[in-house]
């Protein structure tokens, strides 16, 4: 049963920056709630306070400037999944975002909320490592931007300071002949392995991939090595390295047997998945859409 | 959730087994331990972990029982407790066995079987092996590291 809080609305980011210096540990930061309200409900967690932030304007904007599209980190993922500006410039996000949990998460649950909660099977943190995303945070009178990948310090920990809030996620474009794709396989509600890629492709060859994996390990991270395997060479040569990349990235990715499955088996899954979104990216960026799939 | 870690201190096996049974210094190369209290010598001890994954909080007070101690190379001991906010239930299972390198070098074996039932123990499974993991880690360092103060 959910223990009663004390529930505060700021309308600046200033103002709910303030209250989480005010009331620290006593309190967090509430978005959709979706992860949140259902540990507390659990009592696995207790907070005295919860900050909504969603009475703050504009922190769910969905905006473009001249070299990224930035999210307000309030937007929802059903607002996502229906964004005429994600779709786009970054269809394999609206794909992912239609496929996040269930309807009544992707009605309530916000791409913010999903980021700072870090649960480690979740969906977008791993796309958007290959998209190169940054998040702004922000606090009293400061503000910073973070690589995305140095955003995820662990299993349910992030990059934040006690007062700090993230704000905004921005996603560069994707350069010219490079798409990205998603792909993730669950017997249960939440994923049990997540792989990203994005590759620049042209007909001499494969020039840029780079791949990410999400869900086995305590948080997601890009495999560097398993890109520099396949970047620069061309298609016939990229396939024919695809299997051990997989078993890299399968290695490296740091599965651990748990309910979702055992390590080996995860770390398999890794490859395959790994191969798929390759080709699906791989012939996107062939066909010359300006964007992903 | 079996994790095992093997370590090498420079200090003779007698000195590291009684390092073992010192209470106050042992208290403090456990992770996250608060207290610890022995109740009857070689045999029933009583200690109150805590632990922290992001904002979730563990707090078990643990009674332990030796199962068997074979001076100075192997100590099994068995602790259970229950976390009453998270409702979870905590089974370990320890086995250290000191093995004599040279008379001024031991190996240290640290293996352990940790269950961790109830809401707890569904809701973060993984997490929780990966973080047994590291505080077997830290508990094999955190002993070397007491045991080269002694020694330095």
């Amino acid at each position: 049963m959910l223990q009663p809080f004390a529930l505060e609305e700021p309308t600046s980011v200033r103002e709910a920056s303030a209250l989480l210096a005010r009331y620290g540990e006593a309190a967090r930061l509430y978005a959709g709630g979706t992860e949140l309200l259902l540990a507390m409900k659990e009592g696995l967690l207790h907070y005295d306070r919860l900050i909504n932030i969603k009475t703050i304007a504009g922190l769910a904007d969905i905006t473009r400037d001249a070299d990224a599209l930035r999210i307000g980190a309030t937007a929802t993922h059903r607002t996502l999944e229906r964004s005429p500006e994600v779709h786009t410039h970054f269809t394999a996000f609206t794909r992912l975002e239609a496929h996040v949990a269930n309807v009544r998460v992707r009605g309530t649950g916000t791409i913010g909320g999903n980021l700072c909660f870090a649960e480690p099977h979740a969906d977008p943190g791993t796309l958007l490592q290959v998209y190169d995303a940054r998040v702004k945070l922000a606090r009293q009178g400061s503000t910073r931007t973070l690589a995305i990948e140095a955003f995820f310090v662990g299993a349910f920990e992030v990059a934040l300071a006690e007062d700090e809030l993230l704000t905004e996620i921005q996603i560069p474009y994707l350069p010219a002949h490079t798409a990205a794709a998603y792909r993730k396989f669950g017997l249960l509600e939440r994923p049990s392995v997540g792989v990203a890629v994005a590759v620049t492709a042209l007909p001499s060859g494969v020039q840029a991939v780079r791949i990410a994996v999400g869900c086995v390990g305590p948080t997601p991270r890009r495999i560097y090595e398993a890109e520099t395997m396949l970047s620069g060479k061309e298609i016939a040569a990229v396939r024919a390295g695809l299997p051990e990349a997989g078993e890299l990235a399968g290695r490296a990715a740091d599965a651990v047997s748990d309910l979702h499955g055992s390590a080996d088996y995860k770390a398999y899954l890794v490859g395959v998945l790994l191969r798929r979104a390759f080709e699906d990216a791989y012939q996107q960026a062939m066909a010359g859409e300006a964007t992903d799939g | 959730m079996r994790f095992a870690k093997q370590v090498t201190v420079a200090a003779p096996r007698q000195v590291v087994w009684d390092l073992l049974w010192d209470i106050a210094r042992l208290t403090l190369c456990v992770p996250g331990c608060q207290s610890a209290e022995m109740i009857d010598p070689y045999a029933r001890y009583r200690a109150t972990i805590q632990e922290k994954v992001g904002p979730f909080r563990l707090t078990v007070p643990l009674d332990i029982d030796i199962a068997e101690h074979n001076a100075p190379q192997r100590l099994i001991a068995r602790a259970s407790g229950r976390d009453r906010l998270l409702q979870s239930h905590v089974k370990v299972e320890l086995a250290l066995t000191l093995l004599e390198v040279d008379p001024q070098s031991t190996a240290l074996q640290v293996e352990t079987d940790v269950a961790v039932l109830g809401k707890l123990g569904t809701l973060g499974h993984s997490v929780i092996i990966r973080k047994g993991e590291d505080i077997v880690d830290q508990f094999a360092t955190a002993l070397q590291a007491e045991l080269q103060k002694e020694k330095g």
